[in-house]
C-alpha cells in the first residue's frame, strides 16, 4: 500500500486498514462473534476517523416544541416556529440558535416506533429493535465502539455521561461481550478510580499487570470462554485508559471555548464529548435527563430547549470549526416523544407514533427533513420510520454496512434489525 | 357571603384551554381568553350561549389575561401582544408589542386609570388605559434562574389602595412597588414555591402564580406550589403564604396536600373575611381559607386545572376558565 496514495489518513486509519485488511486479527478480536460480512478494504476507508456524539434526550423530548412544530392548532401548544437558515424547513422558536445551524442537520419528523412506555422504549432506541429473552442486544455505542474502535487504542471507545439518576441506564454491550461496555460516568464528569494509587509505584504497576497476563494466559491454556477474552481485552487497555483522564478535564480548554459551551452540566458535557471525539474516541454519549413533562410542559421545555439550543449548537460549531464535523455523527434522540394533546396540568404524556430526531454532520445530507407527520402532529403520514430504519440510518451514516451480520453462537444477527433499510433521503 | 354556599349554575365544555375570564357588571355577558388564540363573547343568560370571536387581527397564540373597565376589553398572550378592544361592537381597537417574551398577567389600577402587564421579559409595564402609552417599567427579577435557565415573572397584583404593586417570579422572589415613583419598598422571598431538582430530573417547576392584596392593602397573599418530589407532574401541595406589606413578616404559610397543585387565582372576600383560592394539579380545585387561622372554610374539586378566576364586586356571581372547561358559580344562598 502506497501511503502517499492516500494523503488524509492519519497513522491511526493506517493502522486500522492494516487491521482491516487481516482476517486473522479481526477473528482474534471477535473470538466466537465473527463479523461474516468481512469489511472491505474501502469499507475501512469508509470507516476510518469517523465517531458518534449522542446527545440523548431522556425522557422524551416533545417533537412540537423542538423539530416539529405545529403552532395555530390546539395541538399545537403555544410557541411559534420560526424560518430557519434553510428556506422552507422551520423549527420550533425555542431553537433559535440551531434555526441557523441547520444546514449541517436533518430532521427525521415521522418516527412511529410504537412503545411508548420508558423501560421498553428505552430499549428500543438503545438497541434499534425489540428486546428477545434469548439475546442480549448490544446498545447502539457498543455496536459503534465495536465497528469504528480500534484495537490498539489508548482512549476508550464508548463513554456514556449520565449525570441524572431518572431513567439512568448503562447501555450495555450484550452479545458484543464486556469488552464494548462504556466507560459510564455518573455521579462525577472525572472517571472515577483511574489515577494509580500514590502508594503504588508505576514499575510496581506495570509489574503487577504482567503478573496478571502471565496468569491470565495459563488460565486461558486451560479453558477458553468469550467472556474471558473480554475480561483480558479490559485489561489490556487499561494503561491506555489511566492515562485518558486529561480528556476530561475541560479546565485545559481556553476559557473562550469553555464560555462557549456555557455554564451548565450539559454544556460542559458536550464539551467533554468533543475531546472524547477529537481523541479518537468512537462514541459518546451525553444525556439530558429529564423531559418526561407530564406537567407544565412549555415551561420545562423552555428551560431544557435552551440547554438543547444552546450546547448543541456550540458543539457543533466547535466541531465545524475544528474540522471534525465531516467525520462525527451528532444524533439527538430520546425514547419517544410527547403526546399532541395537552393534559390538564398543561403537560403531554408518552407518544411513539409521530415524532423527531435529528442527525447531523458525518455522512449526512443537512439542511433536509425527512417526514411528514399531520396537521395535529398525531400521525405519520409520509415516510413512516421504526427504529431499525434510523440505525440503518446511522450506520450509512458512518459506513457501515447495514446489511452485516454478527454471528452469535450458529445465528446471524444482523447489525441492524431484519428488514430495516437506511433512509437514503437525508444522506450525503 | 358564606364559602359554604359556593355552587355550580351553569358549565360550558369545550375542547380549548380557557385561561382567563371577565364579566359585564350585571353577569350576564362573559369574555374569555382561549389557547386557539381567540377571545370571545358569551351571553351566558342564554340557555345555550355561542361563542363570538371578536374581530381584528387578534392574538396568535394562548390568551392568558383579560382585563375589562366599561366597555373597554385589554388581553394580553403569549404572543407578546396587549390588545384593546371595544365590548359593545366586539372589534379591535389598538395593538401593541408590549414585551419581548410571553405576558403572564393584567390588572387594572383600581381608578381604572392604568394597566399593568408582567411578562416573562420580566419587566413590569404600566400603561395608560386609555391611550395605550407606556408609563413606567421596572423590574426587580433575574431573567436567569440561579442554575442558569429562563426565569419567569407569572404575577402582579396592585393593592385596593393603588398605592402598591407587587410582582411575583419562577423562583419566588416578590417585589412591592410604591406607585409614585415604581421604586421597589419590599423584597419578600418565598423559595419553597421554587422546586430545582439537581439530581434526578435537573430542571425546576413551580414558580409564584398568584398575588393578591387584602382589602386594607396591609397583606399581601401569594400563591403557587410547595416542594415537589416528582417534578415530571405538579403533585405537590398547593401553598399560600400571607405577609405583612410594611415588615415583610410572614403571617401565614398553608399546604394542602388534599387538593394539590398551583394556587393560580387569589381573591380576598368581602373585608377580608376568607381568602378564595384556586388552580390545580391534573384536575382543579377551589379552596376557602380563613386569613387569620388558616383553616380550610370551604373546598370543591373541580373536573379541570382552574386557570383564570373573575368574581363579582358583590362576591356573589364567579366565573371560572379552566382546562376545557368555562362554568358560572354562585355564593349567593340556594334557592329551595
Amino acid at each position: 500500500m502506497n501511503p502517499t496514495a492516500l494523503p488524509n489518513l492519519n497513522r491511526r486509519s493506517l493502522l486500522r486498514l492494516a487491521g482491516a485488511a487481516s482476517t486473522a486479527t479481526l477473528a482474534a478480536d471477535m473470538s466466537s462473534i465473527e463479523a461474516l460480512a468481512s469489511p472491505a478494504l474501502t469499507q475501512s476507508l469508509k470507516q476510518s476517523g469517523k465517531r458518534v456524539i449522542l446527545l440523548w434526550l431522556a425522557g422524551g423530548a416533545s417533537q412540537l416544541e423542538t423539530w416539529d412544530p405545529k403552532p395555530g392548532r390546539l395541538t399545537g401548544g403555544p410557541f411559534e416556529k420560526i424560518q430557519t437558515c434553510v428556506p422552507g424547513i422551520e423549527i420550533s422558536e425555542l431553537l433559535p440558535k440551531m434555526s441557523s445551524r441547520l444546514k449541517e442537520t436533518a430532521i427525521i419528523r415521522s418516527l412511529n416506533t410504537k412503545i411508548a412506555d420508558h423501560g421498553n422504549a428505552y430499549q428500543l432506541m438503545d438497541t434499534g429493535r425489540t428486546p428477545e429473552p434469548s439475546l442480549k442486544f448490544p446498545h447502539l455505542g457498543a455496536t459503534i465502539a465495536h465497528e469504528l474502535g480500534q484495537r490498539d487504542s489508548q482512549v476508550p471507545d464508548y463513554v456514556t455521561m449520565y449525570t441524572s439518576t431518572e431513567g439512568r441506564r448503562q447501555g450495555a454491550a450484550g452479545f458484543l461481550g464486556g469488552r464494548y461496555n462504556p466507560m459510564f460516568l455518573t455521579d462525577q464528569m472525572m472517571p472515577a478510580n483511574i489515577k494509580r494509587l500514590d502508594s503504588i509505584t508505576d514499575i510496581d504497576h506495570r509489574d503487577r499487570a504482567d503478573l496478571r497476563d502471565l496468569m491470565a494466559n495459563i488460565f486461558e491454556r486451560k479453558q477458553s470462554h468469550p467472556m474471558y477474552d473480554a475480561h483480558n481485552s479490559a485489561y489490556d487497555r487499561v494503561r491506555g485508559l489511566m492515562a485518558s483522564d486529561h480528556l476530561f478535564d475541560i479546565e485545559r480548554e481556553p476559557q473562550s471555548v469553555r464560555d462557549h459551551y456555557g455554564p451548565t452540566q450539559f454544556g460542559q458535557q458536550c464539551l467533554i464529548a468533543r475531546r472524547l471525539a477529537e481523541s479518537g474516541v468512537p462514541f459518546v454519549k451525553v444525556a439530558r435527563a429529564w423531559w418526561d413533562s407530564h406537567g407544565q410542559n412549555f415551561e420545562t421545555h423552555q428551560e431544557l430547549c435552551a440547554d438543547l439550543d444552546h450546547c448543541m449548537s456550540a458543539l457543533l460549531d466547535d466541531l465545524k470549526a475544528r474540522g471534525m464535523l465531516d467525520s462525527t455523527l451528532v444524533i439527538t434522540l430520546g425514547e419517544f416523544g410527547r403526546t399532541p394533546d395537552i393534559n390538564g396540568s398543561l403537560g403531554r404524556d408518552h407518544f411513539a407514533s409521530a415524532w423527531s430526531c435529528t442527525l447531523s454532520g458525518c455522512g449526512i445530507r443537512g439542511g433536509s427533513v425527512f417526514g411528514k407527520s399531520d396537521e395535529d402532529g398525531k400521525t405519520v403520514i409520509e415516510g413512516e420510520m421504526n427504529a431499525g430504519d434510523l440505525f440503518a440510518t446511522i450506520f450509512a451514516a458512518l459506513g457501515i454496512d447495514h446489511h452485516k451480520e454478527f454471528m452469535v453462537g450458529s445465528r446471524p444477527v444482523p447489525i441492524a434489525d431484519f428488514d430495516s433499510e437506511p433512509c437514503f433521503d437525508i444522506l450525503a | 357571603m358564606n364559602p359554604s354556599n359556593l355552587h355550580q349554575l351553569k358549565k360550558w365544555p369545550c375542547q380549548d384551554i380557557v385561561f382567563c375570564a371577565a364579566a359585564s357588571d350585571d353577569s350576564s355577558q362573559l369574555w374569555i381568553g382561549s389557547s386557539d388564540a381567540g377571545v370571545y363573547q358569551m351571553n351566558v343568560t342564554e340557555e345555550k350561549p355561542q361563542r363570538v370571536k371578536l374581530s381584528g387581527d387578534g392574538h396568535s397564540s394562548y390568551v392568558t389575561c383579560l382585563a375589562r373597565c366599561g366597555s373597554t376589553l385589554v388581553t394580553g398572550s403569549y404572543d407578546r401582544k396587549l390588545i384593546w378592544w371595544d365590548t359593545e361592537t366586539g372589534q379591535q381597537i389598538r395593538q401593541i408589542k408590549a414585551h419581548d417574551k410571553w405576558i403572564r398577567r393584567i390588572v387594572t389600577t383600581p381608578n381604572q386609570s392604568h394597566l399593568i402587564s408582567v411578562a416573562d421579559d420580566m419587566q413590569c409595564r404600566v400603561w395608560d388605559l386609555v391611550s395605550g402609552t407606556l408609563v413606567a417599567e421596572f423590574s426587580d427579577h433575574s431573567p436567569v434562574t440561579p442554575h442558569h435557565y429562563p426565569s419567569m415573572l407569572y404575577a402582579v397584583a396592585v393593592s385596593p389602595d393603588g398605592s402598591k404593586i407587587a410582582t411575583g417570579d419562577r423562583v419566588g422572589h416578590v417585589a412591592i412597588w410604591d406607585t409614585e415613583k415604581f421604586q421597589t419598598n419590599k423584597q419578600i422571598e418565598t423559595p419553597v414555591m421554587y422546586t430545582w431538582d439537581p439530581q434526578k430530573r435537573r430542571h425546576s417547576i413551580g414558580g409564584i402564580r398568584s398575588l393578591a392584596f387584602s382589602a386594607d392593602s396591609q397583606r399581601l397573599a401569594v400563591g403557587g406550589i410547595g416542594k415537589i418530589g416528582n417534578i415530571d407532574h405538579l403533585g405537590g401541595p398547593a401553598r399560600l403564604e400571607v405577609f405583612n406589606c410594611q415588615t415583610g413578616e410572614r403571617q401565614l404559610e398553608l399546604e394542602d396536600n388534599k387538593l394539590k397543585g398551583l394556587i393560580e387565582q387569589i381573591v380576598w372576600g368581602p373585608a377580608d373575611a376568607w381568602l378564595l383560592t384556586a388552580g390545580g394539579d391534573n384536575k382543579g380545585f377551589t379552596t376557602f381559607y380563613h386569613p387569620e387561622s388558616g383553616e380550610i372554610l370551604h373546598q370543591e374539586p373541580h373536573p379541570g386545572h382552574i386557570h383564570g378566576l373573575w368574581c363579582d364586586a358583590a362576591f356573589e356571581n364567579f366565573f371560572i376558565a379552566a382546562h376545557k372547561q368555562v362554568s358560572h358559580w354562585s355564593m349567593a344562598e340556594k334557592e329551595a
